[in-house]
């Protein structure tokens, strides 16, 4: 009996055409989020992770276009708005936390009149009100001086603080959820955990549910109910982030956690990439793409292309999964 | 003749202090923003010199200043040796590559600056170098905006290493990779500086990674360096406060335990330091003293400590 | 090119720069291909008096050699309108071209230079854009043309013309690229570049300058209407083109004499041709605004 997810994506597929023809950058995508839940979503650079997210919001631009799928935000359908509703909802009912800084930000405005632009748009507060509430998140993302702050333009900020400022641009308007891409690689470990500590408190006094786009496993593990893991354009596991770290069941998800380097081992530390590198859209080998890499990887793996199944309380997407480790 | 090393004496970059004006009228200066300030390390050859330190300290005004994008308002740069020829990967993987060039040309670019290669070969030099940093050499002729963000960090790595740098200075090089991809690079950079004997600065705010690459490490706060010593001491043995929060603050991998720790406090302003240390606002360890004298950079063995006291700071995370 | 493919893709989306630009290119069509097969209706070959004030086909004494009629020289409006539209375009474009490569090369200056320099050329365009640009190339035109002499040539004239209304533009486009300046050299792909070696001078040629080239494409093209409307509005009050290479503006004004007496015709036309082109010229501008301005482009 589950309840009505808060946001639900079925059968995503993104093309890219190029020279007419249509190559596949994200297949056959489906998952849930439910409110007041934190998705985690990781997988190796050019997985797709970011086209995902741009795509629920209808923002991708040519050539990436969206071939199928079905996207429901409490069982309204964005993929059948026109361009007005979607404008409607963007930014009101989904923010969006772009990996790119500077697409949030306009470089010649002041921080101050893009924060209280944002919100008199989507809130209609008075412009007394506005001032004060745009001090009052430039403070709570942790920025010493609001007032210099709000009157700087972004490049005169590090990178961090431009970053914090694009996150408090996205939960100003106080949205239903957040699809954050990557919010917090620009940031220093300590500020990292004052915002994870931040996006943490507003999602329980508000419920605002999240996708949380990242390579940053540590930050998932902190954060994150649930986590989907992406290789090559297809989602390859996804299961309660406990599950995941503790008994990966596709190869690939353990050499990800196995490729971190941990920060308390002895002396030399080592870090172990899993060998080889990840095809190209338009290099996709047949069967499992992550064949070529897998220490497992038998004849069928080459031929047969792995569906998402249940295992034990996850899901993952391979011929040969790893067996289920139980808590040591 | 080679880079016998760096030296960067006495470091200081603030903005905006300038009068203008109509200040000059009123006989103002408006109180700048001090971003580095008074910061003085060497690098010497064959080195690779970590810095962390705190979102806004002022690791990447200190980068620029070094690598001459920006001119200091206080001390110099000293390359000892020969001027060396210098490559710079940079923190934001979108606005470092020009959106107008294809791929194959923005890691030509200095490669063809200082004819490294006979023109012929420069297409195969292109290749090899994108293979490198694990994109495929078909990529080459593509635009920017094609690629994801950390496919576009690894551009950018490509173009430093195609320089053929002596002093390589590296922005947050793997902070948008993941971390198969980060290992990858990573190993890359190393076998590069073991063969090749590569200078660099290398930024980041990851602590494992900095202590994977770096011989020595120097943390920055508000502008100033607090401690300087070797990654392994840094590591192991703290002696800035401040140092052993940042340790602290980084998340580790376990899903269980998902406490945080971020450093109480908030950061001051750096137009408005405090007085004395500047760290004292949020140090568990602070004195009325703290707040009447700055301390010193204090040397200790091969280390350099800017605290008023000889401590060994307890870890918050581990119970003691 | 990538530009190019991506601005067509979005094509298909606005009906309305669809048309604008096929209005335009069939107006360029008909400017520059009628010449070729037709005598030059303003030398005496190309008139023939007896047809003199000809109305449109369908009216009454229409001659199908002349559908929209012909004017008071008997010339054939059709013929005449080409010449008149090619003289038009010619010296639009030009004149835009001027302002750009002027403009464009302050506006570089300016904002990659900055410092004096970009204050001095700064407020020499404040100064300028404190006169309407139709004034301002009256002036030149005048002053030009006392001092070559009135007996100046076709050719001179049309230069004259051309570069009076040209140096009205130049203070638009330096503003723009020099704003534009202003944000490219603060991106981390100009620092690279500066680390990696490269001069000053390349820099802006190879690495600015095609980054700021979208706005000032979007300028050129509605400055082109303005050119275009400038140039007619100047021939109509009798300045500047002489009647031998007449262009829109004086077909215009050659007409309006005979408006009272009913040969509307003579008139009417030239002026629906330059309505056409003006707003087609607009839409496409305002279209390749909108294109290029990521900020329009899909977000609030
Ligand atoms: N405009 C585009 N044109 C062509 N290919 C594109 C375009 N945008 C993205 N791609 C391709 O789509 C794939 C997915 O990109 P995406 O940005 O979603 O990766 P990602 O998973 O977010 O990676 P990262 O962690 O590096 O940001 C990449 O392989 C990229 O090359
Ligand atoms: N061009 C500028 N004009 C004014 N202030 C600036 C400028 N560039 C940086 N600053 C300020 O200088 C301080 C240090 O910035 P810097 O970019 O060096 O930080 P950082 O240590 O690299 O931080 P991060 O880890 O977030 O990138 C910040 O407070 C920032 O606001
Ligand atoms: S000097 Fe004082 S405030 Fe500064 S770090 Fe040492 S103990 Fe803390
Ligand atoms: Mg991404
Ligand atoms: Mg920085």
């Amino acid at each position: 009996m589950m309840e009505q997810p808060l946001l639900s994506v079925r059968h995503l597929s993104i093309g890219l055409s190029r020279q007419g023809t249509q190559l596949p950058v994200l297949n056959d995508v489906s998952f849930d989020v439910a409110p007041g839940e934190v998705l985690g979503v990781v997988g190796e650079s050019g997985a797709g992770k970011s086209v995902a997210g741009a795509a629920i919001i209808d923002l991708l631009v040519p050539p990436l276009r969206r071939t199928a799928g079905e996207i429901a935000l409490r069982g309204d359908r964005l993929d059948l708005m026109s361009p007005r509703q979607m404008h409607r909802v963007r930014g009101k009912r989904v923010g969006f936390i772009f990996q790119d800084p500077m697409t949030s930000l306009n470089p010649v405005l002041s921080i101050g009149k893009q924060l209280k632009d944002t919100m008199r748009t989507h809130l209609r507060l008075g412009s007394s009100e506005l001032h004060g509430r745009a001090l009052d998140w430039v403070t709570r993302v942790g920025l010493p001086n609001p007032e210099r702050i709000l009157k700087a333009a972004p490049h005169e900020l590090s990178g961090g603080q431009r970053q914090r400022i694009v996150i408090a641009l996205a939960l100003c308007a106080e949205p239903e959820i957040v699809i954050a891409d990557e919010p917090t690689t620009a940031l220093d470990v300590s500020v990292q955990a004052q915002m994870l500590d931040l996006m943490r408190l507003l999602h329980k006094e508000t419920g605002t549910a999240m996708v949380l786009i990242t390579h940053d496993l540590g930050v998932v593990a902190k954060m994150a109910d649930r986590v989907a893991v992406f290789y090559a354009g297809r989602l390859i596991e996804i299961a309660s982030t406990r599950a995941l770290f503790q008994s990966p069941r596709h190869p690939y998800t353990a050499g990800l956690i196995g490729a971190t380097p941990a920060p308390d081992g002895q002396g030399g530390m080592q870090v172990v990439a899993i060998p080889g590198a990840m095809p190209g859209v338009d290099a996709l080998p047949p069967g499992c793409a992550f064949h070529p890499r897998c220490p497992r990887a038998q004849a069928d793996c080459r031929t047969v292309v792995p569906p998402l199944v249940v295992l034990g309380t996850g899901e993952a997407a391979c011929l040969h999964p790893l067996p289920e480790r139980t808590a040591a | 003749m080679k880079l016998e090393g760096v030296d960067v004496k006495a470091v200081s970059k603030t903005f905006g202090g300038k009068a203008g004006a109509f200040e000059r009228l009123l006989g103002r200066t408006p109180r700048g923003l001090r971003a580095v300030r008074d910061v003085s390390f060497s690098i010497s050859r064959g080195e690779v010199l970590g810095l962390v330190g705190e979102s806004g300290c002022g690791k990447s005004t200190l980068a620029r200043v070094i690598g001459g994008l920006l001119e200091p308002t206080g001390g110099d740069i000293a390359f000892r040796g020969v001027k060396p020829r210098l490559q710079m990967v940079f923190q934001d993987p979108f606005s470092s590559l020009n959106g107008r060039w294809r791929v194959d040309d923005i890691i030509a670019e200095p490669i063809r600056t200082h004819r490294l290669r006979p023109k012929g070969e420069v297409a195969g030099r292109v290749a090899e170098l994108l293979e490198q940093v694990g994109l495929s050499p078909a990529d080459g002729v593509k635009y920017p905006q094609a690629f994801s963000g950390g496919q576009r960090q690894r551009i950018s790595i490509a173009r430093a290493l195609a320089g053929e740098p002596d002093f390589l200075i590296l922005d947050e090089p793997t902070s948008a990779l993941d971390v198969s991809v980060q290992a990858q690079i990573l190993n890359l950079l190393r076998d590069l500086q073991s063969r090749l004997g590569l200078t660099s600065l290398f930024i980041t705010h990851n602590l494992s990674v900095v202590r994977l690459m770096a011989d020595r490490v120097g943390v920055m706060y508000l502008g100033e360096l607090v401690e300087l010593a070797s990654a392994d001491d840094i590591f192991t043995n703290p002696k800035h406060p401040y140092t052993r929060l940042l340790i602290d603050a980084a998340p580790d991998l376990d899903p269980i335990d998902r406490t945080l720790h971020p450093i109480p406090g908030e950061l001051p302003d750096p137009s408005r330091p405090p007085s004395g240390c500047s760290f004292r606002t949020r140090c568990p360890y602070a004195q009325p003293l703290c707040a009447e004298t700055p301390p010193p950079l204090r040397w200790e063995a091969a280390r350099e400590v800017r605290c008023h006291f000889d401590l060994t700071p307890k870890s918050l995370s581990v119970p003691a | 090119m990538i530009v190019a493919r991506s601005l067509f893709s979005t094509f298909r989306s606005a009906p309305g720069a669809t048309l604008a630009t096929l209005a335009i290119a069939a107006l360029f069509a008909y400017a520059f291909l009628v010449p070729l097969f037709t005598a030059d209706p303003f030398q005496l070959a190309g008139m023939s008096i007896m047809d003199s004030f000809t109305p449109p086909l369908w009216m009454d004494g229409g001659n199908p050699a002349f559908p929209l009629g012909a004017d008071d020289q008997g010339r054939n409006i059709i013929t005449a309108m080409a010449y008149g539209l090619r003289t038009s375009i010619v010296v639009g474009v030009s004149a835009v071209l001027i302002g750009l490569v002027l403009g464009g090369a302050l506006g570089l200056l300016a904002g990659f230079v900055g410092g004096r320099t970009d204050a001095v050329i700064m407020r020499i365009a404040d100064v300028q854009l404190a006169y309407p640009a139709l004034l301002l190339a009256m002036v030149i035109d005048g002053i030009a043309t006392a001092v070559v002499g009135r007996e100046r040539s076709a050719t001179l004239a049309i230069a004259i013309v051309i570069f009076a209304i040209g140096i009205a533009f130049w203070v638009q486009f330096a503003r723009t690229i020099r704003s534009s300046v202003l944000v490219e050299r603060d991106q981390d792909y100009v620092a690279a570049a500066q680390i990696t070696g490269r001069s000053k001078l390349a820099i802006v040629m190879w690495h600015i300058l095609p980054n700021v080239m979208a706005p000032v494409l979007v300028i050129a093209t509605i400055n082109l209407g303005i050119a275009i409307i400038t140039e007619a509005t100047l021939s109509f009050l009798g300045i500047g083109i002489p009647l031998t290479h007449p262009s829109l503006g004086a077909l215009i004004r050659n007409g309006n004499a005979f408006l009272q007496s009913g040969e509307w015709w003579i008139s009417a036309w030239p002026c629906l041709v330059l309505v056409v082109l003006v707003i087609a010229v607009n839409v496409l501008g305002d279209h390749l605004r909108d294109h290029f301005n990521p900020k329009l482009r899909g977000r609030s």
